[in-house]
């Protein structure tokens, strides 16, 4: 049934507030973004107008790169790793194993305690001096293998994924909760059929929560992609800017006063930002026709 | 046609998820060049002799020196008493502000929105040349040119704050930067007395260095403050006071980040990303020996560092190169806080900033102000015998020092400032050396 003229304007007054909102406090801000990364401008003085020369400057700015590169590892790390751990651990938990309430809280717990918290406690584990880690291996007996774990050009970046890719307990609550959804009469015809867990898992359990791993994935690329906090708790993008990510990249060029460049970086960081959520999708696009 | 809504949505969805990092506010493209601005300020009030305007004034102070800060209390009590003894004519309201990085930001915000605070402080990370050219600033010249004022201050303070002939700032807090050691470490290293020149520093480093203690505690985190401030020191100490006068072209610069590189060689395994916590921590845990900060810290040695630490510590000038163009005595410095106001239209208003100002600056303030935080001021202050030792020593050192330079960081264009940590790290973990760390630090200031 086509909505009539009445349940138009009905629809157009619905959504005019959210629709200002969305103009006021997401597009006029970008738009702006946009306008100053045309700028030289410090801030303070008056903007001296320089084209795209901003987007040169940060290309040709070899940390401006580094963040970009460690920017898409991020979003990698985060669409294949820990959403792919995150719907295992869903998975297990789904079979509601004993204590899985136990297990699902504590997964889940890091997620309502700070990220500065968090940071702060990862910091003192990676500590080279009184760290727990290389505490640890001191006890052990492997001494010569403690090292400054965030202050080498080696280890900084690996250290920071992996203190990050665990926490999993806010993409494994969604998938959970579309699991739960699954009706229980497809897995009893697949194990009168003979199917195994694993077999029930693969072709009935993953294909139906489908929708959610495709959000969760966008949604943990997006978090990537944004990566500020724990960076900048944790090393401040060193050493040598090993770890620098596009936020705090153009984070540091507003500490420098440097608003065009800045904001150049904001709309890279756009575009970028773009480029992979929409990868993302033409995967899932490729893979739906693939099956038809 | 479908396809093609889906696709804008995405695309708009994708672009608000990452919208971010927008300053506060824009630069119209149509704005006005810098002298433009500057000519379009309103004229100078002139001040009335004596003080008493029409109604009372009420003057805006987003402040620093709040909360936690060691300068709170006693600042607080400044501010009270200004009010006291100005009732009914000016009355200054704090507006809190706790957090430094915050605080500069707001301003930042401000003076581009057109709207400087009544009075505000502003510290190194500021270029008072970018503050003038916002033209949004209040000119001090005709209040301090030949008045008492101006007699209260150190010789060049005033000159340091006046930008294209205008003193745009009011200096407040300065520091000199000393080398403070613990005797303790260092006699059972077997030395009694702290070394002159930079080799025999290395000497006592490795005798440190065999009793297991950390000669150094120095950092390349944050802004790599006490890294920053030794390399500052051996600039001087091969550089002389013009070390800052070629830029970063002076081999100096080269000569001093080799000296810098060896000093990493004793200092803690954590140096590399650590911040000042870590710096202060292995000094005040008695970890490591010699160490290196300006005034405002010196009471913490008793406060807060460990076996009586307060009692342990002795105040040091920084060694000679040998060869190189530094006099022995010679000191890095800083002035840690101007005081600025915003432009003013209304006379009464422009002389109750005057006002305070004077009043906050006048002798018998500052020395409350000193023994509470450690801080050391523009204004010329008497050796005070109710400053702990380590202060006493290091104002008479500041006294008869034949030069005070300022620090690296403030001699520098902000962008090489914030570029040496990274660069540092390079430096330290071997990527590049010491020509390719001055390198990594010209580029920044492209």
């Amino acid at each position: 049934m086509k909505p009539t003229k009445k349940d138009r304007l009905g629809m157009a007054l619905f959504m005019t507030p959210a629709l200002v909102l969305f103009v006021l406090f997401f597009l006029i801000p970008v738009c702006y973004v946009l306008i100053v990364s045309l700028f030289q401008w410090n801030g303070m003085s008056a903007a001296s107008f320089v084209g795209v020369k901003n987007y040169f400057t940060i290309w040709k700015d070899p940390v401006f790169r580094r963040s970009v590169l460690n920017n898409v590892i991020w979003a990698l790390v985060a669409a294949c790793v820990q959403v792919p751990l995150s719907v295992l651990m869903a998975l297990i938990l789904n079979r509601k194993p004993r204590g899985w309430k136990f297990f699902r809280t504590v997964y889940f717990f890091p997620q309502v305690i700070s990220g500065i918290a968090l940071a702060m406690l990862w910091s003192a584990m990676y500590n080279s001096e009184y760290g727990l880690i290389n505490g640890f291996l001191h006890l052990i007996g492997k001494g010569e293998l403690a090292i400054n774990w965030l202050g080498t050009l080696n280890t900084a970046l690996p250290a920071l994924l992996i203190y990050w890719v665990f926490y999993i307990g806010y993409y494994m609550v969604i998938v959970m909760s579309d699991l739960s959804g699954v009706d229980r009469d497809f897995y009893e015809a697949a194990e009168i059929d003979g199917a195994s867990k694993i077999q029930q898992a693969w072709f009935i359990s993953l294909p139906m929560v489908k929708s959610s791993i495709l959000t969760c994935m966008t949604l943990a690329a997006v978090m990537g992609l944004r990566q500020f906090e724990q960076v900048y708790l944790l090393t401040n993008g060193g050493p040598a800017n090993r770890t620098s990510t596009m936020v705090l990249y153009l984070y540091k060029q507003i500490q420098n006063t440097r608003y065009g460049p800045a904001n150049a970086a904001s709309v890279m960081l756009i575009c970028v930002g773009v480029i992979v959520i929409l990868g993302i999708r033409a995967l899932f696009q490729i893979e739906r026709k693939r099956r038809k | 046609m479908k396809k093609i809504l889906a696709l804008i949505l995405a695309l708009a969805l994708a672009v608000t998820a990452f919208a971010c990092a927008a300053p506060a506010a824009a630069p119209a493209a149509t704005e006005a060049p810098v002298e433009a601005a500057a000519t379009e300020a309103p004229a100078e009030p002139v001040v009335e002799e004596g003080f008493n305007p029409a109604s009372e004034v009420t003057l805006n102070f987003p402040c620093i020196w709040v909360g936690t800060d060691s300068k709170a209390a006693v600042f607080g009590e400044m501010v009270t008493a200004f009010n006291t003894e100005y009732a009914g004519r000016a009355k200054v309201v704090i507006e809190e502000q706790t957090d430094y990085q915050a605080y500069r930001d707001k301003i930042r915000t401000m003076l581009s929105a057109g709207q400087a605070p009544d009075l505000f402080s502003v510290d190194g990370t500021f270029k008072l040349a970018d503050l003038a050219g916002s033209g949004k600033l209040m000119d001090f010249t005709p209040y301090l040119t030949d008045s008492d004022w101006s007699a209260l201050y150190n010789d060049g303070a005033l000159a340091d704050a006046t930008v294209d002939g205008k003193i745009i700032a009011i200096p407040f807090e300065s520091a000199v930067f000393g080398i403070y050691y613990n005797t303790e470490l260092l006699a059972n290293a077997g030395y009694t007395e702290f070394p002159k020149t930079y080799d025999e520093l290395f000497t006592m480093a490795d005798a440190l260095k065999a009793q297991g203690v950390i000669a150094f505690p120095l950092m390349t985190g944050e802004n790599a403050w006490s890294s920053m401030l030794w390399y500052s020191q051996i600039l001087l100490a091969i550089g002389g006071p013009d070390v800052y006068k070629n830029g970063l072209d002076d081999p100096a610069f080269v000569q001093a980040a080799e000296v810098l590189k060896k000093m990493f060689d004793y200092t803690s395994s954590d140096a590399v990303g650590a911040g000042a916590a870590v710096v202060n921590g292995h000094f005040l845990n008695f970890e490591a020996a010699v160490y290196t900060n300006g005034p405002w810290f010196l009471p913490r040695f008793a406060k807060e560092g460990i076996n009586d630490l307060g009692t342990k510590v002795k105040f040091a000038l920084p060694p000679e190169y040998v060869g190189g163009k530094g006099t022995y005595g010679g000191l890095a410095g800083t002035v840690q806080a101007y005081l600025c106001a915003g432009v003013q239209t209304d006379a009464d208003k422009a002389a109750a900033v005057v006002e305070f100002y004077k009043f906050i600056n006048q002798p018998e303030w500052l020395y409350k102000l000193a023994e509470s935080s450690g801080a050391m001021f523009a204004v010329k202050l008497e050796s005070n015998t109710n400053d702990i030792q380590v202060k006493q020593d290091l104002l008479a050192a500041a006294n008869s020092a034949p030069y005070i330079v300022k620090h690296f960081n403030d001699s520098m264009p902000t962008a090489i400032g914030n570029a040496l940590p990274a660069a540092l790290d390079e430096l330290v973990l071997g990527t590049v050396d010491a020509q390719g760390f001055v390198d990594l630090l010209k580029a920044a200031g492209q």
